[in-house]
C-alpha cells in the first residue's frame, strides 16, 4: 500500500502566493494540497490526499500568473514564486461551468440520497453553480441502488466519474474490483462478472465518493446526516487505533467513518473495524447485574451485585488467601481502567495472578492487525501483567483446574471463551468456587457466573487507548451506557472503596490520566489534554519530532 | 544538400497509380534518400534539413516537425520510440489513407530516415482499425522491406538498427491525440495523458518518443532527396510544401489532391473537385476537419489553404479536409451530425467534455426540430465557452469551436428554426 | 477452451514487437473478434487476460471503450453504415433506412437468425468516397448506392451459403 502522491517530505519549502496570502509549501507538492493545507479552500472532485492526481473533474481550475490559460490546482507543482488567483471571473465562470455540466445528468434526488448534507455537488452547487437549471433534457437514465458488493450499493445515476474509487482499488485496497467501463457520455463504474467489490477495506469507497453514488449499505437510507452528532475517537476493532468519527442519533450508534490521521490510518478503516459497532446496542447486551443464589442467577441492583462481589473477593483473600483470586481482563477498557483496576489488584487484593486474553484474528501488512483488542498495549502499560511470581493466562488457567485458585474475575468473557476455547472455559467454570463476569457481550460463560456486572463500551467512555506501536489517543463518550450500567472503572472504583472500607474515589479519567502520566514511566510528561485529535505517541515526544 | 536518385517532391503516384511493391517503389527512386542518409549524412544533419525545410506536421496542429524532434533528451538514452499517427478519424479527412494504401513505402522511408536522425529504435504506426486496406498494405510493406535488408539489424551497413510495427486501434477518435495513442498502443483506454510529462521526454513506456503523422513522415524522403530548397519552393513562407487535401461534401468530384499549401480554397473547389452542382452557390465550407471553425462563403472564397491565411480569417488549416456545404443544406443539422461525432467519441474523462458533448448535440437536436428558443442558443454559447480551454486534450475544444462557430457565422439560420418554425431548408437538406 | 492453440499462437507471436505484453490486447481482441463472430465472449476475455498477464477486468475495460469491439454478439455480417457528415450528405441516412427496410432491423439489432447487423458508426475516413459502408473489418464499399443495398445484401448471403457450404 504505498503513499499515492510521492514523497515529497525531504524538498525544500517553497513561497506560493494564492489570493494575496503568502504561504509555505514543500517544492513539487500539489498547489491543491498546498492550499487546503493552509485552510485555502478550491473546490475540486476527484483530487484526494492519499490517492493518484486523476486531472480528470476539471474543478480546481485556478489562475497562475503568467499562465493564458487556467490550470488544475491538483496537477500543478508548487514553485517558488507561484502567484495564484482562485477568486478571477474566468475562474468562477470555469467552476460554474464544471458545476453546471455535472448536474445535466444528475438525477437531484438529494431527498432519498443518504449523502445530502455532507455532499460536495450539494455544496459547491451552493456555493460555485449557477442558482437556476436549464435544461429540460431528460437525464441519463442508470441503474439504482444495486449491491455493486456486499457492503457498498451503488447509483449509477449519481456518479460524477471522478474515479477516486477506481483508483482507491488500485492504490490502496490492491483489489481492483472497479474501472470505468465505456466511453464518453456512456462511461459507468462497474465491476468485472462475478468479482463483486469484496475487499477488507471496500466501504472506504463511500467514503471518498464525493457524491452518493456509492454508499454504505449499513448506513443506507437509516438517518439524515444533519442529525446526527459525531464524536471523534478510536476504532476498538484491534490493536492499530484508526481514528474514527462515531455518528449517533438519539443514543443510537448510526455509523462509524474513520477520521484522518496521518500518523495511523490515513483516510482509512477496515470494513470489520466499521461495521463492528453493534454490540453496543445490541439486544442481547448485558444490562443487568446478576447475583446467584439457590435458585440460581437472580437480577439484583448494580450496587447490589458490586456488593456481593466485594464480600466474594474479601471472603476468599481471607480464607485462601490472595494467591487464591485470579483476573483476567480483555483489552477493550481504558487506559485510565486499566489503571484503577491493575491499583485494585496489586494493591488492595494483592493479587499477582493478572492476565489479558486478547483475541488473534487475521490481520494484514496495512491497517489490519491480528490482535482484536484495541488497548492490549496500554493494559499492559498500565499494570495489567502478572506480577512477579505471578500466574500469567496459562497459569492461572493451571491453578483454577488443581483448585488453587478459587475465584476469577474475568473482565470481557466473551474473548475469554474465545481465547482459552468453549470446552475449557466451561471446565474452568465448573471448577470455580466464584466466578465474577463483567460482560457487556454474553459468552457461552454468561450463564456460569456466580456474579455478573454489565460493563461499558468504548462508545459510552472517555480516555485513552494506545496502540500496538504505543501512540496514545483520546476517545470521548458518543452515547450513554444504558440505565443502571457503571462505567467499568466506576466499577473498579466502587470495589476499591468497598475492599478498603474507605469511601470511594471518583472515577474521573483525566484525573486518572496525570496520575498515569507521573507513575508510568513511558508516559512521562503526557497530559490528557494534550494529546488533542491525533493523540500522541510517547516515544516520538521524547525523540522530539512528535 | 540533395540526393541523386531522387524520391518523388510528391507523396502519392501519379494519376490512379498504386505503388505498394517495393520493386515498383523503389523504380521510382524509392528507399535512395534513405540509402544516402543513413549512409552518408549525419543524423544531425538531417534533422537540420528538415528544420530548413520548414516542414510542419500534417496531423493538425501544424507544429514545426524539426522542433518536435528537437525536444528529445540529448542524454543518448535508449530505447526511444517513434509513434507514428495513422489514426485519421477527423471527419473530411481522409489523406494519409492515401499514403498507405498507395504509397505505403514512402511512410516506412520516412520513418526509416527520421529514426536514423533521432537514434531511434522502434516506430509504431498507429493505424484505426477501420482502415483495412491499408493495414494489410502497411504489413505486407513492412515484411518486404525486411526481406530487402531496409529494416531489422545493421541497415545499409551502418551498423543503425531499426524496426517498425504496425498497430491497429479500434474505432477511437481519440486515439489520435497523441498521449491517447499512446495509451492504446501501451494497451488501454485512448484517454489523454495530463501534461507534463510531454511525450518527447516520457512517451510510449515512458521513455523519449516523437509523435508524427504519416503524411508529415512521409513527407522527410522528398526533403532529404531533393533538398530543403526544393521542398519549400512550393507553399508559402510558414506553410511550405505540399500537402493532400481532401475535399467533400457538395462537390462535382470529391477526393484528394495533393497540392501546395496555400492554394486559393476557391481553386481547390471549382478547379480541382469541379465546382458545385448546377445552380448551387457555396453557403459554408470546413476547412480543415469538422474540428475547425467553419468558414462563411465570402471568406472561403477569398482565402488560401495555408496557416497564416486560415489564421487570419478565425479557422485553422487542421488536416486540410475540406467539406462543402451547399445553399441547399441545413447548418444546423451539419452542427448537430458534427456535435454527435463529439459525443460519441469523447473520451469521457473531463467533465466539460463527457457532459458537454452531450448536452451541445441535444440543444442543437432541439433547435433543428423547431422547439428550441433565444434561450438554447445562449445555452449553447455558455456550454461552448464551458467546455474551451479547461480540459486535458482538445477534443473538447474541437467540439465547442464547432458547434460555437456554426452559430457565431450562421447564427440568422439557426435563429430560423426557433419558436416552432422549424428547419427552413427541410425539403432540400441532406437528412440526419 | 475459448481460444485456439492457432489463436493463442497468433497472439503470443506479436510479443516480440513490444517492451511489454499488455501491448498487445487491442491486437488480440482483434483476432479473436476476427475468429470468433465479431464479439469477444465473456470466457474470451479471460483467456486473453492470463496470456497477457493482465486483470481480466482491464480487458474488459479495454472491450467497452473501443467502438470496434463488442461485448455482444452482432450478426455474421455486421453492416456498418458511416453517418458523418460527408456520408450523411450523400444520402447515408437514407441507406441506414434502405437496410432496415432490407434487413428488418434497427441500427444496433441482429436479424433473427443472426445473420446481419447494422450499425451506424461515425467517420470511417472515407469521404471523398460517400456515403460508405464497411462489412465487418473488410475493405470499405464506397459510394454506395441506395440501389446497390439490395445486391449488396443478397451477395453478402451468397457469400455466407457459400462458406458454410450449403
Amino acid at each position: 500500500m504505498t503513499e499515492a502522491n510521492g514523497s515529497t517530505a525531504k524538498n525544500p519549502k517553497v513561497r506560493v502566493v494564492i489570493d494575496g496570502r503568502e504561504i509555505e509549501a514543500t517544492a513539487g507538492a500539489p498547489l491543491l494540497e498546498a492550499a487546503l493545507d493552509n485552510g485555502i479552500e478550491i473546490p475540486h472532485y476527484c483530487y484526494h490526499p492519499k490517492l493518484s492526481i486523476d486531472g480528470s473533474c476539471r474543478m480546481c481550475q485556478v489562475q497562475i500568473q503568467g499562465q493564458k490559460k487556467l490550470a488544475i490546482a491538483c496537477n500543478t507543482p508548487c514553485t517558488e514564486g507561484l502567484v495564484v488567483d482562485t477568486r478571477s471571473d474566468e475562474v468562477a465562470d470555469a467552476r460554474r461551468g464544471v458545476m453546471e455540466l455535472l448536474l445535466v445528468n444528475h438525477p437531484l434526488d438529494c431527498p432519498i440520497c443518504d449523502q445530502a448534507g455532507e455532499c460536495y455537488l450539494q455544496d459547491y452547487s451552493f456555493e460555485h453553480g449557477s442558482h437556476h437549471a436549464r435544461t429540460t433534457a431528460p437525464r441519463r437514465k442508470g441503474l439504482k441502488r444495486v449491491p455493486i458488493g456486499p457492503r457498498v450499493v451503488f447509483d449509477q445515476e449519481r456518479c460524477i466519474l471522478c474515479r477516486r474509487c477506481v483508483r482507491f482499488t488500485n492504490e490502496i485496497s490492491e483489489t481492483n474490483e472497479l474501472r470505468v467501463f465505456g466511453i464518453g457520455d456512456t462511461s459507468y463504474i462497474g465491476t468485472l462478472e462475478g468479482r463483486p467489490l469484496d475487499n477488507p477495506y471496500s466501504v472506504n469507497v463511500a467514503d471518498v465518493c464525493p457524491v452518493g453514488a456509492l454508499l454504505s449499505s449499513d448506513f443506507h437510507h437509516k438517518r439524515r446526516v444533519w442529525f446526527l452528532e459525531e464524536t471523534e475517537s478510536v476504532c476498538p476493532g484491534c490493536s492499530n487505533g484508526c481514528n474514527i468519527k462515531i455518528g449517533a442519533f438519539r443514543e443510537e450508534i448510526q455509523r462509524l467513518v474513520p477520521r484522518r490521521n496521518d500518523a495511523v490510518n490515513e483516510t482509512w478503516m477496515c470494513d470489520a473495524g466499521r461495521l463492528g459497532y453493534g454490540f453496543v446496542g445490541a439486544a442481547d447486551r448485558i444490562r443487568e447485574a446478576r447475583v446467584c443464589d439457590d435458585q440460581g442467577q437472580q437480577v439484583v441492583a448494580l450496587d447490589a451485585a458490586i456488593t456481593a462481589a466485594a464480600a466474594a473477593l474479601r471472603r476468599v483473600r481471607e480464607e485462601h488467601g490472595a494467591g487464591a483470586i485470579g483476573i483476567v481482563a480483555s483489552g477493550h477498557l481504558t487506559n485510565e481502567e486499566y489503571f484503577r483496576l491493575a491499583g485494585l489488584a496489586r494493591e488492595t487484593l494483592t493479587t499477582v495472578s493478572v492476565d489479558l486474553a486478547v483475541p488473534l484474528g487475521e490481520g494484514d501488512d496495512f491497517l489490519i492487525r491480528a490482535d482484536k483488542a484495541a488497548n492490549a498495549r496500554g493494559a499492559r502499560e498500565m499494570g495489567l501483567v502478572p506480577g512477579e511470581a505471578g500466574r500469567d493466562l496459562a497459569g492461572i488457567l493451571n491453578a483454577v483446574e488443581a483448585g488453587e485458585i478459587r475465584l476469577l474475575w474475568i473482565i470481557g468473557s466473551k474473548d475469554f471463551e474465545a481465547v482459552v476455547g468453549t470446552e475449557r472455559a466451561l471446565a474452568i467454570a465448573g471448577r470455580l468456587e466464584t466466578l465474577i463476569l463483567q460482560d457487556v457481550q454474553p459468552s457461552g460463560l454468561s450463564d456460569k457466573a456466580t456474579i455478573q456486572l454489565p460493563g461499558a463500551t468504548w462508545a459510552e467512555k472517555a480516555g485513552t487507548f494506545t496502540n500496538y506501536v504505543g501512540r496514545v489517543q483520546r476517545i470521548r463518550p458518543a452515547v450513554h451506557s444504558p440505565e443502571g450500567v457503571l462505567l467499568d472503572g466506576e466499577i473498579f472504583a466502587a470495589l476499591t472503596g468497598a475492599l478498603s472500607g474507605r469511601a470511594a474515589v471518583p472515577f474521573v479519567p483525566s484525573s486518572v490520566f496525570d496520575e498515569i502520566a507521573a507513575a508510568v514511566g513511558a508516559y512521562a510528561g503526557l497530559a490528557h489534554q494534550s494529546l488533542g485529535g491525533a493523540g500522541t505517541n510517547p516515544a516520538d515526544v521524547t525523540e522530539g519530532v512528535g | 544538400m540533395s540526393v541523386t536518385a531522387s524520391a518523388p517532391r510528391f507523396l502519392l503516384p501519379p494519376d490512379s497509380e498504386i505503388w505498394t511493391s517495393l520493386e515498383v517503389y523503389r523504380e521510382h527512386g524509392g528507399y535512395a534518400a534513405a540509402e544516402t542518409a543513413i549512409r552518408s549524412i549525419a543524423p544531425a544533419a538531417i534533422a537540420d534539413e528538415v528544420k530548413a525545410s520548414g516542414l510542419r506536421g500534417r496531423g493538425g496542429a501544424g507544429f514545426a516537425t524539426a522542433m518536435k524532434w528537437s525536444f528529445l533528451p540529448k542524454d543518448g538514452s535508449r530505447p526511444r520510440y517513434i509513434a507514428c499517427n495513422a489514426d485519421e478519424s477527423e471527419p473530411g479527412t481522409f489523406k494519409d489513407r492515401q499514403i498507405m494504401e498507395r504509397n505505403p513505402h514512402r511512410l516506412l522511408e520516412g520513418l526509416l530516415i527520421a529514426g536514423f536522425a533521432s537514434a531511434i529504435d522502434a516506430a509504431y504506426i498507429y493505424v484505426r482499425g477501420e482502415y483495412r486496406t491499408a493495414y494489410d498494405a502497411l504489413r505486407r510493406a513492412i515484411a518486404d522491406a525486411h526481406a530487402a535488408g531496409l529494416l531489422g539489424k545493421n541497415i545499409f551497413g551502418s551498423g543503425f538498427d531499426f524496426e517498425i510495427h504496425v498497430h491497429r486501434g479500434a474505432g477511437a477518435y481519440i486515439c489520435g491525440e497523441e498521449t491517447g495513442l499512446m495509451e492504446s498502443l501501451e494497451g488501454r483506454k485512448g484517454q489523454p495523458r495530463k501534461r507534463p510529462p510531454f511525450p518527447a521526454i516520457s512517451g510510449l513506456w515512458k521513455r523519449p518518443t516523437i509523435i508524427n503523422n504519416v503524411e508529415t513522415m512521409s513527407h522527410v524522403p522528398g526533403i532529404i532527396a531533393n533538398g530543403a530548397a526544393a521542398f519549400r519552393a512550393v507553399g508559402t513562407e510558414k506553410s511550405s510544401g505540399t500537402t493532400i487535401f481532401g475535399i467533400s461534401g457538395n462537390v462535382q468530384r470529391p477526393g484528394a489532391y495533393e497540392l501546395p499549401l496555400g492554394t486559393p480554397l476557391r481553386e481547390i473547389i471549382f478547379e480541382h473537385a469541379g465546382g458545385l452542382l448546377p445552380g448551387r452557390t457555396i453557403k459554408a465550407v470546413i476547412p480543415g476537419g469538422v474540428s475547425m471553425p467553419v468558414l462563411t462563403a465570402e471568406q472561403a472564397m477569398a482565402v488560401t489553404m495555408d496557416h497564416d491565411a486560415l489564421q487570419a480569417v478565425g479557422s485553422l488549416l487542421g488536416t486540410g479536409a475540406i467539406i462543402v456545404l451547399d445553399d441547399q443544406q441545413c447548418l444546423v443539422r451539419a452542427a448537430a451530425v458534427i456535435a454527435k461525432f463529439y459525443r460519441v467519441e469523447s473520451c469521457g474523462q473531463c467533465t466539460q467534455c463527457r457532459e458537454g458533448t452531450g448536452w451541445l448535440h441535444k440543444l442543437l437536436l432541439k433547435v433543428e426540430s423547431g422547439a428550441g428558443s433565444g434561450a438554447d442558443l445562449e445555452a449553447i454559447e455558455d456550454v461552448a465557452r464551458f467546455m474551451e480551454g479547461h480540459t486535458i486534450c482538445g477534443l473538447s475544444d474541437a467540439a465547442a469551436w464547432a458547434s460555437g462557430w456554426f452559430l457565431r457565422r450562421f447564427r440568422g439560420e439557426f435563429e430560423a428554426h426557433l419558436e416552432g418554425r422549424g428547419c427552413p431548408h427541410d425539403a432540400t437538406s441532406f437528412e440526419i | 477452451m475459448p481460444l485456439s492453440h492457432e489463436l493463442e499462437n497468433r497472439i503470443r507471436a506479436e510479443f516480440p514487437k513490444y517492451p511489454e505484453k499488455r501491448a498487445v490486447l487491442l491486437t488480440a481482441l482483434h483476432f479473436v473478434q476476427e475468429e470468433q463472430g465479431g464479439w469477444v465472449a465473456p470466457d474470451c476475455i479471460l483467456a486473453i487476460a492470463g496470456l497477457l498477464e493482465i486483470d481480466p477486468i482491464d480487458v474488459k475495460e479495454v472491450v467497452s471503450f473501443y467502438h470496434m469491439f463488442h461485448d455482444h454478439a452482432v450478426g455474421q455480417s455486421h453492416l456498418q453504415v458511416c453517418t458523418n457528415l460527408s456520408c450523411s450528405m450523400r444520402g447515408a441516412r437514407g441507406l441506414v433506412r434502405g437496410l432496415e427496410e432490407i434487413l428488418g432491423v434497427r441500427p444496433g439489432e441482429m436479424t433473427p437468425g443472426g445473420e446481419f447487423s447494422v450499425e451506424e458508426v461515425q467517420c470511417l475516413g472515407s469521404c471523398g468516397s460517400a456515403p460508405v459502408v464497411q462489412v465487418n473489418n473488410e475493405p470499405f464499399l464506397e459510394n454506395v448506392a441506395l440501389a446497390d443495398l439490395k445486391s449488396l445484401v443478397a451477395g453478402l448471403q451468397t457469400r455466407r451459403r457459400a462458406a458454410v457450404g450449403e
